[in-house]
């Protein structure tokens, strides 16, 4: 069934920014993990704070600030048990619940016990201001400036996240962000490929979703808003709809190990005779990509910078059995685009994709470090380094948790047998396999360790502006 | 051919014996194949196998009804010689579970006959059963599955195969396997369903076609009253969108995601009423006849992650229960019904209380993404004891294990040999 041709208008200026863009030129980004001390205090910081947050309307040209919540945070500022209740059941639960451990591949080293923060030997998290600049010196003033409105409000920083600019580029040295869903009302969809826009209740609460459905969101009696800040539901019940404009917001500090990354891939391509040539395209089998962005179905043996940006090409259509890019590469796996069944390259296969797409909003953390540098032991104080993975959705278990467990943790995934994900993945306790589709045989690389683990995370959500003036207004009393 | 059976057995528990039970249940469920009381890792015809308890309750219609005990698995061959094993296996330990049940053999009549004959009376047959391969049995799944491993390693061993021809690369495999005492069983080809086999199955296919053929003009004299009745219930049945218990869902998720498979099994009740009644037993007839003859390899209309299922009635076709064994997460799993097969669900399950409102029968129902998923939620049973022969082979695995198998024996074409070295 194909969605509506009717666009969505959404209401951009009650939308917090992050859900419209990444804000790609505000190269410097911080993010804030907050814990309130003292209720009344932080809803007067958040009364203020309101006028300030960054919508969608707007492109912001120097600095922008966005605000989100997890469950604990909206049970401290006051928000009742049966408000918070009709959010999602893995929001309210939280990341860090045993039986989504085993749905994330967050144990063993990546186990919640062992994170820096969110996990359960260290502080709780309220709430993450996300703050973006231009340049470091902006950055450096709009968080002195935050930070004092902060800490007048009882309101403590957990921890500061500092960001690394590494110009689109992620730790492995591969180009990253390049596939994001178009979605409707949001991006340009003129020249989408056919198939690939995404309906924005995907992404942002209160409008229909790719089932042409609201996805549930807390709706409150008129009587909870009596000052009418919040919006009506859009699904005509006649209650007030605190999730409207709002969305799921996944964090994770999931750190890589670039070197044992290179290390291991030297390895494997030294013993097949190979050197750097061979180590980047064993590297690019596993991501799917080469280092430059290009896909490997367009680009099948080498690199080719000028199809860096070409993103409108099908996994079934084009490399059906994975000869060019292998069916358990990280990109393939983690939006397969025309390779699900029931029919793999039709619409109706393109549709069930649709479903389970993630806006991604991620940044870099830790110093870079080239290939090369990467073949040499670690020093003894090697800092860590990797990617803060942020993503948007409304449907907690049909998107981001969906894409994590059925797609690329799965070591089952698209008929393998113990290949999870060559690049994040965990490992079976058997042993994790890579299997490169070849002729006359494929080409398997055995005994893969881990090269991402988890060290923190939570489920935050972005509430829509009016929301957050609503939660500046509750009444703790 | 060894064609599977799906045993079902419900035992009324006896009250107030319900919480004896549960930890008994709790102990076998810790390690259910080398457990104490029934250690099912000894039972060589048993794919999956589960003891699941339903608690007393009050029918819609007032009648009060005890709590059951209900046993299922999926065997290889008939479901006596499995009851006879289970018995023989476990002998004196099955006291320890189905001793907390209404009748059960005690005293001097606790023999082996009076625990078999216990057994097979409590046996209730499915209204229908899936099967992703008939005749496929736990023995060819197992060795299927180390043989391909063992390939897969010698592989490995080789290096570079690049230069190789593809037939070189198969002698080279085929040389393998045969060398390897172990393995050798594999060069023989796979014998075919004999021909008793192939006459049973027509003969099983045919009844269903003629019957419908006769009977269709007074088919078509009815359908306008049944579905005008139809119409009427669908608009006016309650569908209320209820969001299940959180504690409820951490405790079905609890037992979800370990191994490669989960299980899942839900109970509900029908909707009061001939016309629902009739339409979910005609349904499931249909459709036990459909997946014998159609869906019979593999293949559920696109999904092809479950590897058993079925659909069994209780208390006189009151309520309906069904279990299934499948791969991946609840949540796929989920979505595959709604994404690949709502038609199918919906004409069975909205003969069911609470279902999500459908329309004609087999549009919409399921569609309502959340109030389809609320409702799975909501009807589903902890599976106490759950055990999975081959926990980390999915169907996928087992369906290319077995075609790696067939292409070892006999000639291939040189585009056979490259598509058959595509399985590895």
């Amino acid at each position: 069934m194909a969605a509506p041709a009717v666009t969505a208008r959404l209401e951009l200026g009650d939308i917090q920014g992050l859900v419209a863009r990444g804000y790609a030129d505000l190269v410097a980004a911080r993010y804030l993990l907050l814990a309130v001390d003292d209720p009344t205090a932080c809803r007067r910081w958040l009364a203020s704070l309101v006028d300030r947050l960054t919508d969608a309307a707007t492109r912001p040209d120097r600095t922008a600030l966005n605000l989100a919540f997890t469950s604990a945070g909206l049970a401290t500022i006051g928000l009742p048990e049966g408000a918070l209740a009709q959010f999602s059941h893995e929001f309210v639960t939280g990341m860090t619940d045993a039986n989504r451990q085993r749905i994330l591949g967050d144990t063993e080293e990546s186990a919640p016990e062992r994170w820096s923060w969110g996990g359960p030997g260290t502080p709780a998290v309220h709430a993450v201001l996300m703050l973006f600049a231009v340049d470091d010196a902006a950055l450096s003033a709009l968080c002195a400036v935050e930070e004092a409105a902060l800490a007048a409000a009882g309101v403590s920083v957990v921890r500061r996240l500092d960001t690394t600019n590494l110009d689109g580029v992620e730790h492995f040295g591969f180009r990253d962000g390049i596939s994001q869903p178009i979605v409707e009302g949001l991006s340009k969809t003129g020249s989408a490929p056919p198939g690939t826009v995404v309906r924005a209740g995907e992404f942002v609460l209160g409008y229909p979703n790719e089932y042409g459905l609201l996805t549930d969101r807390p709706l409150l009696e008129p009587a909870a808003d009596p000052g009418g800040l919040l919006p009506r539901d859009a699904g005509g019940s006649g209650q007030r709809d605190l999730g409207r404009n709002g969305s799921y917001l996944v964090f994770r500090q999931l750190a890589q190990d670039v070197r044992g990354f290179w290390q291991f891939l030297d390895g494997v391509a030294q013993r097949s005779g190979g050197g750097a040539q061979a180590r980047t395209a064993l590297a690019a089998k596993m991501v799917g990509r080469w280092p430059s962005g290009a896909s490997l179905v367009l680009a099948p043996e080498a690199d080719d910078p000028a199809l860096a940006e070409r993103n409108d090409f099908a996994y079934h259509a084009e490399d059906e059995l994975g000869y060019a890019c292998p069916l358990g590469a990280h990109v393939r796996r983690a939006n397969p685009r025309d390779s699900l069944d029931p029919s793999p390259g039709t619409e109706k296969s393109l549709a069930i994709n649709r479903r389970h797409r993630i806006l991604r909003r991620g940044r870099e953390y830790g110093p870079a470090l080239p290939q090369e540098q990467a073949l040499e032991p670690a020093p003894p104080d090697d800092p860590e380094r990797g990617i803060y993975f942020i993503c948007l959705n409304a449907n907690l278990a049909r998107q981001f948790e969906f894409v994590q467990h059925t797609w690329v943790n799965n070591h089952k995934f698209a008929g393998l047998y113990d290949d999870a994900d060559p690049l994040v993945g965990p490992r079976c306790p058997h042993g994790a396999t890579f299997t490169m589709p070849a002729h006359p045989v494929r080409r398997r690389i055995t005994g893969l360790p881990r090269f991402v683990t988890t060290r923190g995370g939570a489920y935050f959500f972005l509430p829509g502006i009016r929301a957050v003036r609503y939660l500046a207004s509750l009444d703790a009393g | 051919m060894t064609e599977q059976s799906a045993v079902t057995l419900v035992a009324d528990v006896i009250p107030g014996r319900e919480q004896a039970l549960a930890q008994v249940l709790a102990e076998l469920g810790r390690d259910p194949a080398r457990n104490e009381v029934v250690p099912f890792g000894a039972l060589h015809d048993v794919h999956y196998a589960r003891l699941v308890t339903v608690e007393p309750t009050v029918l819609p219609n007032g009648r009060p009804v005890l709590g059951k005990l209900v046993y299922m698995a999926d065997v290889d061959g008939p479901a006596d010689r499995h009851l006879v094993r289970l018995v023989s296996l476990a002998g004196a330990r099955l006291d320890r579970v189905f001793g907390h049940c209404v009748d059960y053999p005690v005293g001097r009549r606790a023999t082996q006959p009076g625990r078999l004959a216990f057994l097979r009376a409590r046996q209730v047959p499915a209204a229908a059963t899936y099967v992703n391969t008939t005749g496929r049995t736990v023995h060819e799944i197992r060795r299927e599955a180390r043989l391909r491993d063992a390939i897969e390693e010698f592989l490995d061993r080789g290096g570079d195969w690049s230069r190789a021809r593809p037939a070189e690369v198969r002698e080279a495999i085929r040389r393998f396997v045969a060398g390897d005492r172990s393995l050798s069983w594999a060069t023989a080809p796979r014998k075919s369903p004999g021909v008793v086999a192939r006459v049973r199955a027509a003969l099983d296919l045919v009844p269903l076609p003629l019957a419908l053929l006769a009977v269709f003009p007074l088919v078509l004299l009815v359908l306008p009253f049944y579905l005008a009745l139809l119409r009427r219930a669908e608009l006016t049945d309650a569908a209320p969108i209820v969001r299940p218990d959180p504690r409820r869902v951490d405790a079905l998720a609890a037992l979800e995601d370990r191994v490669a498979q989960n299980q899942f099994t839900a109970i509900g009740y029908l909707k009061p009423g001939l016309l629902r009644q009739v339409t979910a037993r005609t349904i499931l007839y249909l459709a036990n006849w459909g997946v014998r003859h159609i869906f019979n390899h593999a293949d559920l209309t696109g999904v092809k992650t479950i590897h058993f299922a079925r659909w069994v009635f209780l208390d006189g076709g009151r309520r309906l229960i069904f279990g299934s064994n499948y791969d991946g997460s609840l949540e796929a799993y989920m979505d595959d019904f709604i994404d690949k097969v709502s038609w199918g669900l919906n004409a069975v399950f909205s003969n069911g209380v609470g279902y999500p409102r459908t329309n004609w029968l087999v549009l919409d129902g399921a569609k309502d993404e959340l109030a389809f998923k609320y409702f799975i939620r909501n009807h589903q049973l902890p599976t106490q004891v759950w055990y999975a022969a081959y926990d980390d082979v999915t169907a996928l695995n087992a369906e290319n294990n077995a075609r790696i198998r067939d292409g070892l024996a006999g000639d291939l074409d040189e585009a056979a040999t490259t598509a058959w070295l595509r399985r590895l």
